[in-house]
């Protein structure tokens, strides 16, 4: 069987709110620390959706439009860097699971 | 809806589901809210629900034609696994084929909404017909307390009132750490990260490759290669004409390993076992959940305080002790338990902590607290480097020799066995796992 990379995975994701050009954000990372004291940058590595990434110079870089809410962040962040809540229904992203 | 309800539950989950059911066939007015589009559209689990407690919810949903439940489980299957090989331990009985079942695989995106529906017949025949509400798309922003007692919930502009908060926001707490139940941080140390895909064939094919019966199905763990060194574990479920494949993978691990969760998946896939039981199938859907070991250090100091329970993962509950991986059960117990406790308040007319502590009393009498207190040292056990690589590594390779044939002279089983246990870990470290595994499991 074929095997499916990261970004055609997450194409098989329906998002809410897809058609909207401008979303609420439910997710706000203050990167500054991350790329500060954090000893660990655990999100980097555990994010299902790859939504924190780390470039070439090891800074920390997010983006919520990818975002599966699955909370692996909210937990693995012990830094107070990642502000997690839930999508609002109206003007935030987030998923409807079709199989779930 | 102006009116105060008894009981505000939050999370149309197995837990929030459980728990209205409950409260709506002992009369009692309430209002169960949902954030996604419908009840099941944020939910993912693994998932088999293990035990027969749906059938308490639901009496004989066997019967019914097209249930929101996908097969019954009649076929386990163990499998420790090296980079070319499997060894299974593998029981499939007749026994399992009564009802009550003992464990349905389910997809929550269609389990939790048909048990929804469900829920709202029970409202429909009971006296608040007209008063209960299940209420969709609405997110919880805060529970509000008075005097330190929850007195309803505020979402938006919007307030509800109550005597009455049932959390059931699933694993992802933030009310459970609003109201102080659980710290701000959770030692991320025991968690893990679940992740799936759902992978479709033609329903024939299916059938015929897992030797599936009807709506008989089958589930499969795995040890070992899998997770490719992260500590964790494997599992592939049978559906209507689709199968959940995926893995649990522990924080800590991809951290320190520096390994990324859809990276291992497709690593799994690749074995040479699994590539055949998957071939020919189409992804249809990639999902993930963040979920508790089962360690009990990450589960909330207490299960209540005035006016409010809390059930289900938000309050971590689950566990995997190496027979089966439980969450979903657990919820439902909890959800029902929770509950009859609110039933209980609203005879006596007191919901603070005096009456609400019998919740943790039915909890801890109750199977859910008894295997998590028991089996603490089996979660502790399975998540060790010995149980995780080299046992797999040792099964397999004594499976190898003991299986293969080659027109030589055979060893007896016990020097091939030596020799495996001599290549992969020592007879003094299978004898304290040994010590360890008859004590804890």
């Amino acid at each position: 069987m074929k095997l499916l990379n990261l970004s055609e995975q997450l194409g098989l994701v329906s998002y809410r709110n897809q058609a909207k050009s401008e979303i609420k954000p439910h997710i706000i990372v203050d990167t500054d620390i991350c790329n500060t004291t954090c000893p660990h940058k655990c999100t980097t590595w555990v994010c299902p959706a790859n939504c924190y990434t780390m470039d070439d110079a090891g800074k920390v870089h997010f983006q919520v439009e990818d975002c599966i809410e699955c909370g692996t962040c909210m937990y693995a962040c012990d830094q107070g860097a990642v502000d997690w809540n839930y999508p609002d229904p109206e003007i935030g992203r987030g998923v409807t699971w079709n199989f779930g | 809806m102006e009116d105060k309800f008894d009981c505000i539950v939050i999370g149309a989950g197995v837990a929030g589901l459980a728990a209205a059911m409950t409260l709506a066939r002992n009369n009692m007015k309430f209002l169960l809210i949902e954030k996604g589009e419908f009840a099941g559209a944020k939910n993912v689990s693994g998932g088999v629900l293990w035990g027969s407690d749906l059938n308490k919810l639901v009496p004989n949903y066997w019967e019914e034609e097209d249930g929101g439940w996908e097969r019954y489980i009649n076929h386990r299957r163990l499998t420790f696994m090296d980079e070319e090989s499997t060894f299974s331990l593998d029981f499939k009985s007749k026994h399992f084929n009564e009802t009550p079942y003992t464990g349905v695989v389910v997809l929550r995106s269609k389990f939790d909404n048909w048990l929804a529906g469900k829920v709202q017949e029970a409202i429909d025949a009971s006296d608040f017909a007209m008063d209960s509400f299940i209420a969709t798309d609405i997110k919880v922003d805060e529970v509000i307390m008075e005097n330190d007692k929850a007195v309803g919930i505020k979402t938006g502009e919007d307030e509800f009132h109550a005597d009455s908060v049932i959390i059931a926001e699933g694993v992802n707490n933030l009310l459970t750490r609003q109201v102080g139940l659980q710290d701000k941080y959770v030692p991320a140390d025991h968690m893990l990260t679940g992740i799936k895909e759902i992978i479709r064939f033609d329903q024939k094919v299916l059938e015929d490759r897992f030797q599936l019966n009807g709506l008989s199905g089958m589930s499969n763990e795995f040890v070992g290669w899998a997770t490719n060194g992260i500590e964790g574990g494997g599992f592939l479920y049978t559906n209507r004409d689709t199968i959940s494949l995926g893995l649990v993978l522990g924080l800590k691990d991809l951290r320190e390993k520096q390994q990324k969760p859809y990276d291992v998946l497709n690593h799994f896939k690749q074995h040479p076992t699994i590539a055949d039981a998957i071939k020919g199938g189409e992804i249809v859907e990639y999902s993930a959940h963040v979920v508790s070991s089962g360690d009990s250090r990450v589960m909330p100091k207490e299960l209540y305080k005035d006016g409010i329970l809390l059930v289900g993962e938000a309050a971590n509950l689950l566990m995997n002790a190496g027979k089966a991986i439980q969450g979903m059960d657990y919820a439902m117990r909890s959800g029902i338990l929770a509950a009859e406790t609110i039933v209980e308040a609203k005879a006596k007319g007191d919901y603070t902590s005096s009456t609400l502590k019998e919740y943790r009393t039915k909890m801890d009498d109750s199977y859910v607290m008894k295997d998590i207190k028991g089996f603490q040292d089996a979660v502790h056990l399975l998540h060790t480097d010995t149980m995780q690589q080299k046992v797999p590594n040792l099964v397999c390779d004594f499976g190898r020799q003991f299986f293969t044939i080659k027109n030589e002279p055979t060893p007896k089983s016990e020097k091939m066995l030596l020799g495996a246990i001599k290549r992969h870990s020592s007879l003094w470290e299978l004898a304290k796992l040994g010590f360890k595994a008859r004590k804890s499991l």
